[in-house]
Order: C-alpha cells, then structure tokens, then sequence
C-alpha cells in the first residue's frame, strides 16, 4: 500500500519535519482509496483525543464546498488559517483530485462532489469514533466539542437545539464549549446543559450584572480534570471571545466575554502546580488565527483544540510549544489525536485530520434511526422541494457567495430596496448544480433564532462608513482586532477594496443600483442577521419578515435559480482568491 | 453626520437597556460645551511637558468592546508609593471622544499602590490612553487602541 500525503504529514510531525510542502509523491488515485486509508493510524501514547467543532447542527451527510477566496492582511494571509485553495494544495502538499483535495479545497469540486459523495453525518461519525474506542479501549479515550454545535439547521432551530443535544449524547461527547449555541438565550442554554452528558466548560464567561449573585463570577466551570489511560488531563474552556458583539446582546444580557488570557494563564498554573496535571489542554472556540495569539501570550499548555475559523488543518501547527489543531466544520472531519503524557510532561504525540466520506465511513444504524426520529416531525417541512439550480450554490468566500447572492437576490426582490446585506457568517451548505433546493437547504443558509429582514433608511455616508468598518473587523493585521467571519455580502452593490490599505481607506469605486454612492442621499436597505437596522431610520414595520420564508417563496416563484458565479467585488491589491504566503499572487 | 456620530448612535440603542444616561448621548454634541480634544487634554494636563511611553504602566482594556458605553479599563502602575516617589496622578483619555477626557483620579503615597479600575464610554473606535504624572513632575502614558463597533458576524 502507498502511504498517502495525509499519512506521511502525521509522520512527519513526530520527526518535527513540520510542514514540508515538496517531497514526497502520491500516486494513489481516488478508485484504490479504501476504509483503511481513512482509519489508518499509528497509535500513540496512552490516550487519544477526538475533536470536531463547528458542525453547525448537521447531523446528516451534505455538501460543504471550503472557500475560493480567502483573503486577509498581507502579514496573514498564505499562513495557516488563511490559505485556501491551490495554496492550501501546495502548502499540505494535496494531490489534485484526492479525497483530501475534495475535503479540503474548492478545486474541481463538483466532478468530486459526484465521484466521493457526501461528508459527514452524525451515523458515519459514530462508526469511526467507535473504531478508535475499540482500538483504544473506551476508558483511554476522550471526545472534545469545540462548540457551534446547536445551531445551522432547521432541525436545531425548531427543537432550540434540543435535537443535537440527543445526537451529541448519542456521539458520546465528553466535553463542550459554546458560541452559537447563546443566541438560543441564557435560559434554553442551562436547560440543554442538563439534557446533555458532555460538560460545558468555559473560562471567560463572567456576569458583569452587578445586581446578579453571579456578578464578576464564573458562569460555567472553567476547566475539568479527566483521567484516561492513566494521565490526568486538565481541559480548559475557551467560548467564542466575541459573542456579544457579533449577535444579539439580549442573548446573553448580564454575561460578559473576552479573550481573558490573564485568567487562562491562572487556570493553566493552577492545574500543573495544584493539580500536577500530565497535559494542559485548551478546548477553544477561539478561532484558529486568534489561538495562535493566545500561544504567543499564555504559557504551559500543552494543545489548543480549535474551533470557530472552520479551517481543515491536515497538520498541527507548534507556536511556543504548544501544538494546535483544529478540525473543519459540518461534521467533515474528526481529529484525531494521540498523546503520550506522564509524570507531568507530554512526551510525544500523533495527529490526524479523518475526513468523514460517508460513501467509505458505513452508517451506524443506530445513528440512521436517531436522525430520522430527530426529523420525522418536521419532515413535511424540511423536505418540500422549493426549485431548482443552474449553478452550484455554495456559502464561503471572503467576498462573495452564490447561495447569498441567491438570498440578496430574494430579499431585493421582494422588499424592493436600492441595497441589502447578508451576513458573512462561514457556516451553510452547498447545493449542487442541477440539484433540487429544499426548505432544508434554506434553514441550513440561514436557520438563526433573529431571522427577521427589516428594511429602513440610511444616509449613503453611513453605508460607506459602515462597509469600512466592516473590512476592519474581517481585515484588521491583528488577528486579534478581527471579530466578523466573512465580509458582508451585498446585494444591489459593486465595490472595489484594497484590503492591505489603512483601516476606513479600503473602500473604493463604490456603487449602488449602477450608479457611484451619493453621500448625502437616502436609501433603503434591508437587512437581516446582524443590529444594523438600530442605525436606520424609519423601519417599515409591515414588511418584516423572517429571512427564510423570504428565500422560500422566491425559490418557489423563480423555479429554477440562475445565480453566476461573477461576484460583485473586485479585489484591488491581491491577484486571486488563494495567495501564497508573502504573495499578492499565486 | 460624522462617523463617530454614527456610532455613537448605535452604540446608544444596543445600550438602552444597560445604561439609561446613554439614551441622551446622541444629542450631546448640540448641549455640552466640555469639548475638549485629545491634544489639548494632554497639553492641558502637563503643561506641554514631555510624554514618554512607558511599560511601568499596565493599562488593561478590550481590544474589543463589548459595548462601547461601558467599557472596563484598568490602569496599574508599578511604583513603590513612597514619599519620595510615587504617582500623582492618572488620567484616562480618549482619542476620539467628544470630551477626550475621560477620568483623573489624585494619589498621594498613603493609597499604597496606584492602581484604578472603572468604565467609560467610548463613542466610537479610537485609542484609548493613561497619562500618568509621577512625583518628580514627569510624565509617562501608555495606550491601547479599542475598537468599538455595530458587530460583525458570527
């Protein structure tokens, strides 16, 4: 048998040759990939850590097409976190056409989407984490949740979340932190805590209510110690930092967030010197760039288990001693990791990203039952098929996506407006060319607890001001700075933007409805995901409506959708969506 | 309408819930007449004297905040707090605040150590910065940029 790429990068890790991008050919073609490919592991140390984040709720097998363009700031951009595409290939060194490739990248996806099939699925999952636990002994063996579990799918939004918490007990998850996972409200937050085995663990939540008992008070447990093949395990929880800035308020009114490195450092010192743990282990939804700060600036631990970012990493990355990993999003991947600690020290280690191919990966049957039942009372809803598409509708991209464009397009249509705004959250799905959409495929676009489209007024200067300041929070050099997921998407809108420029000097050639923005008129703009309808004025109240009914009855009225791929964005200072490191090109 | 306006506007109805003074805040521009700019606030509070960056101070702010009206910040400064030497004074500015100055808080060696903890309000995305007078009559600041912001997504 030919050792794969993804084989020899875990090899390569535990001789510290990090990440070689030549060397070493492939000649496996897809046809001779076999289940043992997937499992294939050399097993390590006396316990393994299994991690996924970012699920976003699915927990049946779909479609995820990883982004053609991800740009960030020139110092960012081709590292680790932002490389996509031909770089991300070069930079793992991927075959052209491989199962890797397939999950990884972009390229050529629809050919592959047909040869390779589905990923993910909470019944296919099972049978690979069973596989480890059998391998492994079940007692030597932890299951960690990075968060963005409880939300991204009709399924979730209509039970609160309470459907994935019956899939995450059924996985068997041990441990969880959060992010979506608030904007189901403090409330229905404590009650699926109880309704799930796993712990919530979380460090940098703290009430900032001073009329609440739990005013300057941890939340929820900041850390857990688990024993598994004999080492004491110390885990930390990291929530998503920035939740109350990027959703609603009122979700989480009276807890304050934060990075809070002072008080991870705290925790880190006092399960080593208190608690003689044998490994320190950050459970995070930081996102992958921000962890690679947190290294810089909190010492003695040992992993970062990433999330957030949505970034596949086939290979960790070491930044001051501590080795971080981060496993994709949708239920694509699983990581694995295998660890050798004792006495206090971890010795050495093995890590490898599983992709999920449900086509390969056999389905729990167990699991099969639970999703139908999770479904079965929605599934009149879920199922109606609304039309159809031309062209592949996907979600990422740091500019422009066809499946948002699609609800630009649906919201302009119906609302009437010069301008709308879509969020550019990284989570959704993607529907193939000539596929059917389904009321599914539009609460997985866009199934959020704040779904309302309001249409008000602004001045054009606040619109270029705001889009300003919104390339900040996605563009900023300090990784740290950087709270947005993708770039806003807009509808009725063309711009030019130099990402590398000043902060409020990125925008340029700005246009609405064809013509160059007047600064002094007003237009109408609907908007939904996000508060900028507290900026407008004059809301139309008779017109608010919940985004996914929106896309709904304009699929139904269109048929069949013709969304191209052109975008509405030129990219000034960057020659393609996937640069190399140090590069403006590819 | 000025940017910062424009913030301060939203960061007004995101904050009517948490702090009700805020509602007001939007029409301050017409009624206060405590304008005072970032470089005439420090030129006012040394005299024009000299200020140097220094990592005595520790001012500890969000690089985010999580609302713009109450944003926590905590200046410490490493001193021994003796009659011979100790901080006199901190002051608290913002860039970018109609009134950028924000709070000065007087010490004298019997507080002990200087250290000072409170929240300010931010109208919009600047540096905020601790101006800090020691008892020889110098100088010496520390800031931190803070971005305050309508909130990107998830």
């Amino acid at each position: 048998m030919d050792i794969s790429r993804r084989d020899f990068m875990h090899i390569a890790a535990i001789f510290g040759l990090g990440a070689a991008t030549n060397g070493i050919a492939n000649n496996k073609t897809p046809a001779s990939l076999s289940l043992k490919d997937i499992y294939e592991f050399k097993a390590k140390g006396n316990f393994t850590l299994l991690h996924m984040c970012d699920i976003h709720a699915h927990i049946k097998p779909l479609y995820w097409r990883e982004p053609s363009t991800l740009i960030s700031a020139p110092n960012l951009v081709g590292t680790p976190g932002f490389l996509c595409g031909e770089a991300f290939a070069k930079h793992y060194g991927l075959e052209p056409s491989s199962l890797d490739a397939y999950f990884d990248t972009y390229m050529d996806f629809d050919t592959l989407a047909k040869k390779f099939g589905k990923m993910g699925g909470i019944a296919h999952m099972k049978t690979y984490l069973d596989h480890v636990r059998k391998e492994r002994g079940a007692e030597n063996v932890l299951f960690l949740d990075s968060g963005d579990t409880w939300q991204g799918t009709g399924v979730a939004l209509k039970t609160k979340g309470e459907a994935i918490v019956k899939a995450q007990n059924y996985l068997g998850v041990d441990v969880m932190v959060g992010h979506w996972e608030f904007t189901y409200g403090k409330e229905q937050v404590m009650n699926l805590i109880d309704k799930l085995d796993a712990k919530f663990i979380s460090q940098n939540v703290i009430g900032n209510d001073p009329f609440a008992d739990e005013y300057e008070e941890l939340i929820f447990d900041p850390y857990t110690i688990e024993k598994r093949g004999g080492a004491k395990i110390g885990i930390i929880g990291q929530s998503f930092p920035f939740t109350s800035t990027a959703n609603p308020k009122e979700f989480t009114e009276g807890w304050s967030f934060g990075i809070r490195p002072e008080t991870l450092q705290k925790y880190v010192d006092e399960l080593r010197k208190k608690h003689k743990v044998d490994c320190v282990v950050v459970l995070s939804h930081d996102g992958f760039s921000v962890d690679q700060e947190v290294a810089r600036m909190v010492h003695g631990i040992d992993f970062i288990l990433s999330g957030h970012t949505h970034d596949p990493s086939p290979a960790p990355i070491v930044i001051d001693g501590t080795v971080i990993v981060i496993a994709g999003s949708h239920g694509k991947y699983v990581g694995r990791l295998d660890i050798n600690a004792k006495n206090g020290k971890v010795i050495d280690y093995e890590y490898k990203l599983v992709p999920i191919a449900s086509n390969m990966i056999p389905a729990d049957p167990k699991g099969v039952k639970l999703v139908k039942e999770l479904y079965a009372p929605f599934a009149s809803e879920l199922n109606e098929v609304l039309g159809k598409t031309k062209n592949t509708l996907y979600k990422r991209d740091t500019f422009f996506s066809t499946f948002d464009q699609l609800i630009n397009d649906a919201i302009m249509d119906e609302m009437k407006c010069d301008l709308s705004f879509t969020p550019g959250y990284r989570w959704g799905t993607t529907v193939l060319g000539g596929d059917v959409i389904t009321m599914d495929n539009v609460y997985e676009m866009c199934g959020i607890t704040y779904p309302n489209v309001y249409t008000f007024e602004l001045k054009g200067e606040q619109i270029a001001n705001l889009l300003e300041d919104i390339a900040d929070n996605v563009f900023n050099a300090n990784p740290l700075y950087q709270q947005g997921g993708d770039m806003s998407r807009l509808g009725g809108v063309t711009y030019s933007i130099a990402v590398a420029n000043k902060p409020g000097k990125r925008i340029s050639k700005l246009m609405i409805g064809g013509k160059p923005i007047d600064l002094k008129k007003t237009y109408i703009v609907s908007s939904w995901g996000g508060n900028l309808q507290n900026a407008g004025k004059n809301i139309q109240k008779k017109k608010i409506r919940p985004v996914y009914d929106v896309v709904r009855d304009y699929i139904k009225r269109k048929k069949v959708v013709d969304v191209s791929n052109k975008g509405n964005v030129t990219l000034v200072d960057y020659e393609c969506g996937c640069p190399v490191k140090g590069s403006r090109s590819c | 309408m000025q940017r910062r306006d424009f913030f301060k506007k939203i960061g007004t109805i995101v904050a009517v819930s948490a702090i009700t003074p805020a509602i007001s805040f939007a029409n301050e521009k017409q009624k206060s007449p405590n304008t005072m700019n970032f470089t005439t606030a420090m030129d006012t509070i040394t005299g024009g004297k000299p200020v140097k960056t220094s990592k005595l101070i520790k001012l500890k702010v969000p690089e985010i905040a999580e609302n713009g009206a109450v944003v926590p910040v905590t200046v410490n400064v490493d001193s021994p707090m003796t009659e011979k030497d100790y901080v006199k004074a901190i002051h608290i500015l913002s860039g970018k605040n109609f009134n950028a100055r924000s709070v000065d808080i007087y010490l004298t060696p019997a507080n002990g150590k200087a250290m000072f903890s409170t929240r300010i309000k931010l109208g919009g995305t600047q540096e905020v910065t601790a101006l800090v007078e020691l008892s020889n009559g110098t100088f010496i600041k520390a800031s931190q940029s803070v971005k305050v912001t309508i909130g990107g997504c998830g």
